[in-house]
Parts: structure tokens; C-alpha cells; sequence
């Protein structure tokens, strides 16, 4: 197999602490990678090893079969948006798109005609002669991206780059990086905590967490199938319940809140009988109701808080002191008040086990 | 605000400024000596002063140690705090204290030093002897304010310089440097007035020779008394002051000439 970026085998350590271990990775050309992990997993470590920013203790990275080990950051080629843009304040915006052009000795007639045609392609015509601290926090973050793109990287790294945004200028920002990356057709790895981010602007997310991959895969799968408790638990809203396997043959599994419990299939781990576990249901798989439903399975629950949202409520109601979240649609919660008994209820597709 | 707490400052700002308002007037006197009020007002002393080689010697000396004591300061300073801010190496607080030395140790046992010690070495009453010391004295001021600067200034615009292309030496050329010069100015400035300025060990060690304006301001009013002192004072201080508002003044024409560049390309 011919990817175009492969991280093999990447370990890196400092002193005792193991920031990562064992990362094997393998990303195809033009793909729009995101590590999504929370802070200290690996992710951005795993980006400044690919960035040449830093060593790694064991492993190996190439670009197209060729080997980065050895060669300075300034020769690897490759472009990165950092978290605070890290514009040059002392030169304009031109001035800082054009900067990579000139350390690839283009002169500056036309240097500068690319630094333009770039500001335009990322919708700052006429912003050229600003000074970064004449731009917005969005504007910046444009020109930002315009630099590490101007030169033509192999690959483009963009360091958690939305973070210093608003919601509103969050979400035009994330269309526009889709916009651009799909434009020029460069291999991204975009780096992030927030999931909704991730789940928007990826083909595919890799899951970091305590210095490993915890899943790689489609935006979807990973929402749908999480492998492991962390992945379910950090990747959109879950209900995470202890179970215990009773028939791992026919799907059976028992839990004191739930009771007897046939799950879907789920991808990958083995599951023996009598092992302990975790059954996860996303809180708008869940429906309540007043009865018993006869096609699904139930359990009965109090409810706690109800948390309205105006096109949606969450509703929080526990039962055997685990706390069950539901979201129900915003026409439906008028009917429920605080301290009311009622139903939850699942299909057996809407359960997936995950293991530790 | 309250009217107390404005007088109470106002009388600060005259309590500061007193040495001034009686300086600068005699500067202007008719008198032969120095002396307070005026009795008439007259140039003669400026003439004198810019005219006797008994005061321009000193003046030039002074300002040739002062620059060469700031290009020898900064030749030290700039790479030492790049060291003592970016790196960690072993000895780095004895550095550190070392170099902040001059500034608790008082002038006058600094000079009493110089003297004994120089005179081994034939640097007194030598321009290069004064420069010497005077770099010395010098030192802390500047490593204070460049690594103040150093400290505030965002390494990621080193990475970013490097992943776009920089190499370690272009990056400090096209990056930190430019992004430094102010910082780098005004601790230059301050290396310049320091030594421009500094008379105890001026009066130990720069004798005959190279002797400097405030020695031979303190010869002078020991011995006559002489209102060219006032001049050269006033003198002292315009230039200082000129000094210290530089920056500002720069950065206000740029701006100007920025907007008006501007204007036109609209």
C-alpha cells in the first residue's frame, strides 16, 4: 500500500514521561486528516514530530516513501497554521504571505503578485498592505493559512487554529478551510479538541488519547461504532452503563440498571462470557415514554433536570442512582415535569459495547 | 481627583524638577560666577563653551567613550541574554547575578578598583581604560531591558520563520532582529547615557587624557566656580531628554509617512 504520509511505529519520550507510543499512521494524498484528543494526548506532539519541531525517540516518518528523519524544519516543506497564527507583526499581510516565497529566493515583483492572487484566494483581496494588528482575530487566521499555503507544501499542518474564535466566525472559518483545502487539493492534518469541529471538516478523525491512537476512521464510524470507553465517552454525548456479558453468542448482556440487554453486533473485540463492560446508547436513541413499549426494550427512570434548548431538551432522570441523559425534541417536553416516572427505551441497534 | 493628592504632585513634580529651574537660567547669566537669580540674561557662556578647547575636548571624549562603551556593551549583552533567557545550562544563576553586579556594588568601590587594577595594567588615564569600565557599569541596565524584551517575544514566530523555509540564520536576520530593534535601541540608549553620564569613575580613572564632561565639570566647579558649567549642564540635559523621547518621535514621523503611503495608494 502507497499512502502518502506514514508514521510508523513513533515513540517519543521525555525523560519518564511517554508522550506517545506506537503511533502507526498512514494518510492518503489530499485527505483532510483531523487528531482529535483532549490536552496532553499526543496530538500536537505528534504534529511538531511531523513538523521536524521536534525528534522522535523511536520511529519513522516519510512523505511519499521518503524519509523526513534528518532533515530542518525549514526543509521538509511543509506549511503550518499555529494556534495564535504567529503572523510577523512587523510586516504586512503581503509581506508575511510573501515571506516563504523570498526564502525560496522568488523575487519580489513576483513574489508578491502570488502573495496577492493567494490573499484573494482566501477572501482578503485589498487587505495586502494591513498590518496583522490592523486585521481581525478571522482575517488574521486568513492570512495565516494563505502563508502556509502560497509555497505549495507537501502538507498542510493546522495546529487547534479556530480555537481563539467566536462561534459564529468558528463555524464560517471551518467551511472556508474546507473550501480551500478541497481548492488545492493539499493533504491536511488539522488538530483539535472539539469533536463538532472534527466531525464537520474530516474524512477521516483519529482519536488520540494518553499518547496512543485510540481509533482511526470515517467521522461517522467513529460516532457510531466507538472501540473503546474513552472514544464513546469524548466523542458526542453518551450514556456510558456498566454491563456484565451473560451470552456473547446471541448478544446478551445484563446490567442492574437496564436489566437483561440484546446488543447490535459491534466491530472488532472479542467478548467472552462473564466479562465486565460498558453498553453505550447516544441520548437521542433513547425514547420516552409513559407505558412500556411492546416492540422495544425499556426501563423505567425518574426524571431529574430538564435542560431546555428551545429545538431540543435534554432531560436528565436516573434510575438505580445512574444518571440517564435523553434528548427529546423540543415539542415533546412540555408534557414532562421534574420528579415524573416514566420509560426509556431502546432497539437492539441503538446499544453498542465498548470495553476498557 | 482630589485637590489634596493634585497639589501633593504637583509639589513632587517642582520638588523633582527644582535643580533644573536653577540650572538652566544660570546657564543664560551675565554673572561671572555661579549664581542665583541671574542678574541679567546673555549667550556669552555658550560662546565660551563652544569656542575653548578646554571644554570641547572633554565634550568629544565624552561622547567617543559613550559610543564606543555602547557598541562594546551591546557586543556582550546580546548574545548573554539570548543565553541567560533561552537556554539552561549549568551556572546559569551565578551568570545571572554576575552580571547584575555593577548595580549593587557602589560606584565609588568600583573606581577605587579600576584605579589600583588598571594602573597595573597602564589603562588609566586611557580612553580604553574608561570605555572598559564604563562597559562594566553598563551591563545590568541593558541586560535588564533587552531580556525583558527577549522574555515577551513569541518563539512561534521563530517556528513558523523555520517551518516557511528559515533557516536558523536568516530567521534571527528577518524575524527576531527587526521584531527586537526597539528593544535594542532603547537598551543601547540607555548603555549611551549611562557612560555618558557616569562621573566617579570618570574621576578615578579618565585623567588627563580621556578625561570626560562630568570630570571636568567637577574640576571646574572645584576650582573656579565657572557659569559654563549651567551650559553644559543644560546642555546634558537636552541631549538626554532628546534621547529618551527618540523613540517616540520616530515612531510618530513612520506613522505619518505610513499614513500618508497609505493615502496615496488609495
Amino acid at each position: 500500500m502507497s499512502s502518502y504520509l506514514q508514521l510508523s511505529g513513533i515513540n517519543k519520550t521525555y525523560g519518564n514521561f511517554t508522550a506517545l507510543e506506537n503511533v502507526d499512521l498512514e494518510v492518503e494524498k489530499g485527505e483532510f486528516v483531523t487528531f482529535l484528543g483532549p490536552s496532553g494526548s499526543g496530538k500536537t506532539t505528534t504534529l511538531m514530530l511531523i513538523a521536524g519541531f521536534a525528534t522522535p525517540t523511536r520511529g519513522t516518518i516519510d512523505i511519499e516513501g521518503a524519509s523526513l528523519a534528518g532533515l530542518d524544519p525549514q526543509d521538509r516543506n511543509i506549511g503550518i497554521v499555529f494556534q495564535n497564527y504567529a503572523l510577523f507583526p512587523h510586516k504586512t499581510a503581503a509581506e508575511n504571505v510573501y515571506f516563504p516565497l523570498q526564502m525560496r529566493d522568488v523575487k519580489r515583483l513576483e513574489g508578491m503578485r502570488r502573495a496577492d492572487e493567494m490573499l484573494d484566494l482566501v477572501g482578503l483581496a485589498g487587505f495586502s498592505h494591513r498590518y496583522p494588528k490592523e486585521l481581525s482575530g478571522g482575517q488574521q487566521q486568513r492570512v495565516a493559512l494563505a502563508r502556509a499555503l502560497v509555497f505549495e507544501p507537501d502538507l498542510l499542518l493546522l495546529d487547534e487554529p479556530l480555537g481563539a474564535l467566536d462561534k459564529n466566525l468558528r463555524e464560517q472559518m471551518q467551511i472556508e478551510i474546507k473550501r480551500i483545502q478541497k481548492k488545492l487539493g493539499v493533504t491536511t492534518i488539522f488538530v483539535t479538541h472539539d469533536q463538532t469541529e472534527a466531525m464537520s471538516m474530516s474524512d477521516r478523525i483519529c482519536v488520540f488519547s494518553n499518547g496512543k491512537i485510540e481509533q482511526l476512521g470515517k467521522p461517522l464510524d467513529i460516532y457510531h461504532r466507538p472501540k473503546t470507553k474513552f472514544v464513546a465517552d469524548f466523542i458526542g454525548e453518551s450514556n456510558l452503563i456498566p454491563a456484565r456479558i451473560t451470552d456473547a453468542a446471541n448478544c446478551k448482556a445484563q446490567s442492574n440498571v437496564l436489566g437483561d440487554v440484546t446488543y447490535g453486533t459491534q466491530s472488532g473485540t472479542e467478548l467472552r462470557d462473564g466479562q465486565e463492560v460498558s453498553l453505550v446508547i447516544r441520548p437521542e436513541h433513547l425514547k420516552l415514554s409513559s407505558k412500556r413499549l411492546a416492540d422495544r426494550m425499556s426501563a423505567g427512570i425518574e426524571i431529574e433536570t430538564i435542560v431546555n434548548y428551545g429545538d431540543n431538551a435534554l432531560v436528565i432522570g436516573t434510575s438505580e442512582s445512574q444518571q440517564i441523559r435523553v434528548r427529546v425534541p423540543g415539542a415533546d417536553v412540555v408534557i414532562l415535569n421534574e420528579g415524573d416516572k416514566c420509560f426509556i427505551s431502546w432497539t437492539q441497534d441503538d446499544v453498542f459495547v465498548v470495553t476498557d | 481627583m482630589n485637590t489634596f493628592v493634585r497639589w501633593l504632585g504637583y509639589l513632587f513634580v517642582i520638588f523633582i524638577a527644582a535643580p533644573l529651574l536653577v540650572v538652566v537660567p544660570m546657564s543664560f547669566s551675565t554673572s561671572s560666577s555661579l549664581e542665583f537669580p541671574p542678574p541679567g540674561l546673555s549667550l556669552q557662556y555658550y560662546e565660551k563653551f563652544f569656542s575653548d578647547p578646554a571644554w570641547l575636548r572633554p565634550a568629544w571624549n565624552s561622547i567617543l567613550i559613550a559610543s564606543a562603551t555602547t557598541i562594546l556593551t551591546m557586543i556582550l549583552v546580546i548574545p548573554a541574554t539570548f543565553a541567560l533567557v533561552r537556554h539552561r545550562f549549568w551556572g546559569k544563576g551565578i551568570a545571572n547575578l554576575m552580571m547584575m553586579m555593577p548595580l549593587a556594588v557602589p560606584h565609588i568601590v568600583m573606581a577605587v578598583g579600576y584605579y589600583s587594577y588598571f594602573g597595573e595594567l597602564r589603562l588609566v588615564h586611557t580612553h580604553l581604560g574608561v570605555i572598559l569600565a564604563h562597559t562594566c557599569l553598563s551591563v545590568p541596565i541593558t541586560f535588564l531591558v533587552l531580556s525583558a524584551n527577549l522574555k515577551g517575544f513569541d518563539r512561534t514566530l521563530e517556528q513558523a520563520a523555520r517551518s516557511l523555509g528559515a533557516s536558523p540564520r536568516r530567521v534571527f536576520l528577518h524575524i527576531t532582529l527587526p521584531i527586537l530593534r526597539p528593544g535594542l535601541m532603547i537598551s543601547a540608549l540607555f548603555a549611551f547615557i549611562q557612560s555618558f553620564d557616569e562621573t566617579v569613575v570618570a574621576i578615578f580613572i579618565s585623567g588627563r587624557g580621556a578625561e570626560t564632561l562630568p570630570r571636568k565639570m567637577f574640576d571646574s566647579i572645584r576650582q573656579e566656580a565657572d557659569p559654563v558649567i549651567a551650559v553644559v549642564s543644560t546642555l546634558l540635559f537636552v541631549a538626554v531628554i532628546l534621547g529618551l523621547l527618540a523613540p517616540q518621535i520616530v515612531k510618530a514621523v513612520q506613522s505619518a509617512l505610513g499614513r500618508s503611503a497609505r493615502n496615496a495608494s488609495e
